[in-house]
């Protein structure tokens, strides 16, 4: 199928959707879905997104964009639990207002969402197992190694790049779930490395046997998706991230969630 | 760093899953009502459709059987993504029940439609004979056959239904499969123990049902075995 006829595709399908959906939130709210911003996350990204002991879905991405959005007139709406590699297309389909998910801001997701500005700073780690020798202190010691990283991250462009590089063979790269399992598969032996992003790596080293070998220096920042043409929402979290910036709130939420940097 | 990510390090990951279990218990009860509506909307279409494609004419058939092509032929992980991006059928728990109940139509109106056609074109003959109407006849005497005569392939479909039921992971629905990983990303070295524990409980229920199911079986068996 051609990239042109995928998308009127969807056009015409998700039209349908839109009327449907909206006529989904008009009958439980009692009125328009003007004024709300419907979130969507993926979670098993702790400490941003995840789902604590009682069941409940928190992370600092989840106190943030609650700040930001009380600062705006907006209100926000019931969280949405997808995969990661869903978020897109549900924002797109208006399933979701915006993405909190410890998304970095790329030229390739730029070009079929819009960001926020954005809002935390990360790089990539290489995690090694704690008990081995091999100790890499540059992409170019992954030569001829199994890695791994989660399927549709920056930490999977990363493989890819060292692919296209020559650095490893596309047979020798594993792209998973969720981070949990590449991790546990590092520890288990069946691959050599796992990228992934700096502030959730720490988390893994904490409670696994794994270390960070050395970071991929991305410069990459997360930022809130909206809708391209959805410049409303935008301004008002953009507006309300300044807000929480300027008032302590972010620095605030920072030392909860990654007290332990 | 919450406290919630430190858990105690002198508890085992076994330990840590019982203490747990309550996330399972919930995700159980999600699956299981999953499947239970997935079925019934599955027998309430697949039905009608197995007896248009044994006895419809050329325009029921014309509708029922390329529907039921495509829908077996697309994997279901399609079909839901469909149902919930793009038709936007909402909210997630209507539109994987929609998915599943829809996919499961078109596998159930194949078992009935065997079990119609194995039931002997004489059946019908001696029904119109006695001044049945052909819908009369399928009614009160092919249905009644063919549905004790269903039950091997129902049990499967109920098998596959049950465990197909986490692919609703993908749009967010909170089952079985979707709390074990959210137990999992919370204790990250329980990886395995959870899977294990949430196939346990896959295997306990589809076990149950199926003995239950074979049990309904024996009972309404046709007395003296298949008559042709």
């Amino acid at each position: 199928m051609t990239d042109i006829s995928r998308r009127t595709y969807l056009k015409s399908v998700g039209g349908t959707g839109v009327a449907l959906s909206v006529a989904g939130c008009s009958s439980i709210l009692g009125g328009g879905s003007a004024g709300t911003i419907v979130p969507g996350t993926a979670s098993g990204f702790p400490p941003f997104e995840f789902v604590n002991e009682q069941g409940e879905l928190v992370g600092f991405d989840v106190d943030l964009l609650t700040a930001v959005v009380d600062e705006t007139d907006y209100e926000l709406g019931e969280w949405s639990d997808l995969n990661f590699d869903t978020l897109i297309t549900a924002l797109q389909n208006d399933q979701i207002d915006t993405i909190a998910a410890a998304m970095t801001i790329t030229e390739g997701r730029d070009e079929t969402i819009d960001f926020t500005d954005p809002y935390y700073d990360a790089n990539q780690a290489v995690l090694v197992r704690e008990n081995s020798d091999f100790r890499p202190s540059g992409t170019g010691d992954l030569a001829d190694r199994p890695i791994g990283a989660q399927s549709g991250t920056t930490g999977e462009s990363e493989m890819q790049a060292l692919v296209e590089e020559g650095v490893v063979s596309e047979s020798q790269t594993t792209a998973y779930e969720n981070y949990v399992l590449a991790v546990q598969d590092l520890v288990n032996g069946n691959v050599d490395a796992v990228i992934v992003d700096t502030p959730v790596a720490e988390t893994f080293v904490a409670d696994r046997p794994v270390v960070s070998a050395f970071t991929i220096e991305t410069g990459e920042q997360y930022g809130f998706g909206v809708r391209t043409n959805d410049d409303d929402r935008q301004q008002a979290l953009n507006e309300g991230l300044q807000a929480v910036m300027d008032d302590g709130t972010y620095e605030e939420l920072t030392r909860k969630w990654f007290a332990s940097e | 760093m919450d406290a919630t990510l430190l858990p105690l390090q002198a508890e085992t990951d076994w330990a840590f899953v019982w203490r747990q279990r309550q996330f399972f218990v919930e995700g159980t009860w999600i699956a299981v009502q999953l499947t239970f509506f997935s079925i019934v909307l599955g027998f309430l279409l697949g039905l009608p459709a197995g007896v248009a494609e044994a006895y419809g004419g050329r325009y029921s058939k014309g509708v029922v059987r390329p529907v039921g092509v495509a829908l077996r032929g697309t994997p279901i992980l399609v079909i839901i993504a469909i149902t919930y991006f793009a038709v936007g059928v909402s909210p997630v728990f209507l539109a994987a029940t929609v998915a599943l109940g829809l996919r499961s139509a078109a596998y159930q109106s194949q078992i009935f439609r065997g079990a119609i056609e194995s039931v002997s074109g004489g059946q019908m003959e001696a029904a119109r004979a006695v001044g049945l109407s052909k819908l009369e006849a399928i009614r009160h005497v092919v249905l009644p056959q063919a549905l004790r005569r269903s039950v091997p392939g129902f049990q499967n479909e109920f098998t596959i239904v049950l465990k197909d039921t986490s692919i609703a992971y993908a749009i967010g629905v909170a089952e079985l499969l979707k709390r074990s990983s959210d137990l999992y990303s919370i204790r990250t070295s329980a990886a395995l123990e959870v899977f294990l524990a949430a196939s346990a409980i896959y295997f306990v229920l589809t076990f149950t049902v199926n003995r239950g199911i074979e049990a309904v079986h024996r009972h309404v068996a046709i007395p003296g075995g298949e008559t042709q």
